[in-house]
């Protein structure tokens, strides 16, 4: 049994520059894996097939950030670019895990920014999915999930294959050290194609525009610490909420 | 192509973000769950599919079925809110259907044969606007103002639902803890730029003279422990939705965001100007917190004299 965490790298949202027409630039070409993903590839670690964990990553996906976090193997897409088309990501991922063999659970983070991504990947597989799970174990062949749902912490158990769409509930508290970062370099990583994965070379989707928002319709009332308070007083009054 | 919309309906989270496609055409709702969500969705839309849940199956255990109705029906747009199952029957409606799938949308138009797709991008610093030839699958933000009724409610019409996959809830624990902060009318919640414990007196005496519960952000419970942790606000926090919201010395961080989504007035007290917080406040302070906080303690207090 082999299962497979994907994952994507994109471009940290808070190094982005916006100009006043809204125009997008990157003056820091900085790369962060999605704040899920961390937590995606621990739950497939602690529930990992006799075959192990393989990640599954495309475009300026990092094997190794996979590797160093116990995954035995990786896949690349290295011609497949991260657009805004959450389908289509889930479309690749989907592919190269099927490629890698994954035959039982496949991991995706299930993130804020790119909330399609894990559903994509499990509808191009075909499999059943379960969002929003913190964590997982195997008992007895299925997985059993847990997950909150307002205000309720629900396990539900399912028989493989299935997707799981993990939510980090933290920032990852123990990077890898120096000794997983050797070991992974020893690891096995597969370069393959979208072509090679049977898929059509489609071009990423970007906006065609991008613009500000409307003026912020936040309120400011600044100056004198004084005058700002009664005046934000008088509006809190207004409001009825003070 | 038809010409229509069809909302995936696994919530009543996905109700609420019908009056973003509303002006698209008629809505068919595709409901999975009870009777009760069924009922609630036929006085919204036009016209209601309704997939019933059984006892311990959760709804994501329908999803082939559903998005087999859904693709069936070849809709120009496939939308939901950010709810998981609905996600996850969209992400099956994409895949059947190769439609491309959008998050963070607030608005589709009609564009001749296409759909022009506008989402918040860069955490909500920009607009991004997209032309797409449809079918076109689309994960709605929340809108805030009430979709209108219906006249005569839908009639529901059962739809296939054969085939559900093998899940199972096996535990149900209620976890929102004692904090008093799901109730509360009022929130004061403290961030990283207060400095010291010691200063969370002066936050406090705020909270006193608004008459509000006290909470957090995630570092201050979680980093600094200055709370515990079902005091903190966010995605892996305490979602509340008081009716008042002062953010002290917190930065805005989508996640923190997320938790205050259903807050009525928000209030952000910060020295930067261009803190995230201000794009999801209603009013707020630019300042040094030090001198803001008790001057507005002294403006409430003398505000009631
Ligand atoms: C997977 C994941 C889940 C997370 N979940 C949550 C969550 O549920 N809840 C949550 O809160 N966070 C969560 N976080 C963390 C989140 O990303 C932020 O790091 C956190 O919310 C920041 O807290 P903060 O605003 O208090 O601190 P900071 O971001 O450090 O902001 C401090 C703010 O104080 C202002 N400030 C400083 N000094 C003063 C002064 N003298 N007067 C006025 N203003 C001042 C600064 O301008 C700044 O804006 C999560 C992160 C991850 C990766």
């Amino acid at each position: 049994m082999t299962t497979a965490a994907a994952y994507t790298w994109s471009r940290d949202p808070g190094s982005a520059h916006v100009s006043a027409d809204g125009t997008v630039t990157w003056p820091a070409a900085k790369l962060t894996p999605g704040e899920d993903d961390h937590a995606a590839l621990a739950v497939a670690v602690a529930i990992g097939g006799s075959e192990g964990v393989v990640g599954v990553t495309l475009g300026a996906g990092d094997a190794s950030w996979a590797l160093a976090r116990k995954a035995t193997r990786a896949i690349v897409v290295s011609d497949a670019p991260l657009g805004d088309d959450d389908a289509a990501t889930g479309a690749v991922l989907a592919a190269a895990a099927r490629r890698a063999g994954a035959d039982d659970v496949v991991v995706v983070g299930d993130s804020e920014a790119h909330p399609g991504v894990a559903p994509a990947v499990a509808g191009h597989l075909g499999w059943p999915i379960m969002l929003g799970v913190t964590s997982a174990q195997r008992i007895d062949g299925r997985v059993h999930v847990t997950r909150q749902v307002a205000g309720v912490e629900e396990t539900v158990a399912i028989t493989p294959p299935v997707v799981l769409g993990v939510t980090a509930v933290s920032v990852e508290r123990s990077a890898p050290g120096m000794k997983e970062m050797l070991a992974a370099r020893k690891r096995p990583v597969e370069k393959v194609t979208v072509a090679e994965l049977g898929l059509e070379q489609r071009a990423a989707l970007h906006p065609t525009t991008t613009r500000c928002p409307e003026a912020t319709r936040a309120r400011i009332f600044d100056g004198d610490p004084d005058r700002a308070a009664a005046d934000l007083v008088a509006f809190l009054r207004s409001e009825g909420v003070a | 192509m038809g010409n229509d919309v069809w909302l995936i309906v696994t919530d009543p989270a996905d109700l609420a973000v019908l009056p973003r496609v509303q002006n698209l055409g008629p809505v068919t709702a595709l409901v999975i769950g009870d009777r009760e969500l069924a009922d609630l969705a036929s006085r919204a839309v036009a016209a209601v599919q309704w997939i019933e849940t059984a006892d311990a199956v959760p709804a994501e255990a329908y999803v082939a079925a559903a998005a087999q109705s859904a693709a069936a029906a070849t809709p120009r747009v496939i939308a939901c809110s950010g709810a998981p199952a609905s996600r996850a029957v969209l992400g099956a409606v994409a895949a059947r259907c190769s439609a491309p799938l959008l998050p963070a949308v607030a608005g589709v138009t009609s564009d001749g044969a296409g759909v022009v797709v506008e989402r918040t991008a860069i955490q909500g610093a920009v607009i991004a606007t997209y032309r797409l030839t449809s079918p076109v699958c689309v994960v709605l933000v929340p809108d805030e103002t009430a979709a209108g009724s219906v006249p005569e409610p839908a009639t529901v019409v059962a739809a296939p639902s054969a085939a559900v996959a093998a899940m199972q809830v096996v535990s149900r624990v209620a976890t929102a803890k004692a904090s008093g902060l799901a109730d509360a009318a009022r929130v004061v919640s403290v961030g990283r730029g207060v400095r010291s414990r010691a200063d969370l007196g002066m936050v406090e005496e705020l909270a006193g003279a608004l008459d509000a519960a006290v909470a957090c952000s995630m570092p201050v419970a979680d980093d600094l422990g200055w709370f515990p942790k079902d005091r903190y606000v966010g995605r892996s926090g305490q979602c509340i939705a008081p009716r008042l919201y002062v953010a002290v010395g917190i930065s805005g961080a989508p996640q923190h965001l997320e938790g205050i989504r259903g807050a009525k007035v928000v209030v952000a007290i910060n020295s930067d100007p261009d803190a995230a917080i201000f794009r999801a406040a209603d009013c707020g302070v630019v300042g040094d917190l030090y001198e803001v906080v008790p001057a507005l303690t002294a403006a409430l207090a003398a505000a009631h004299r």
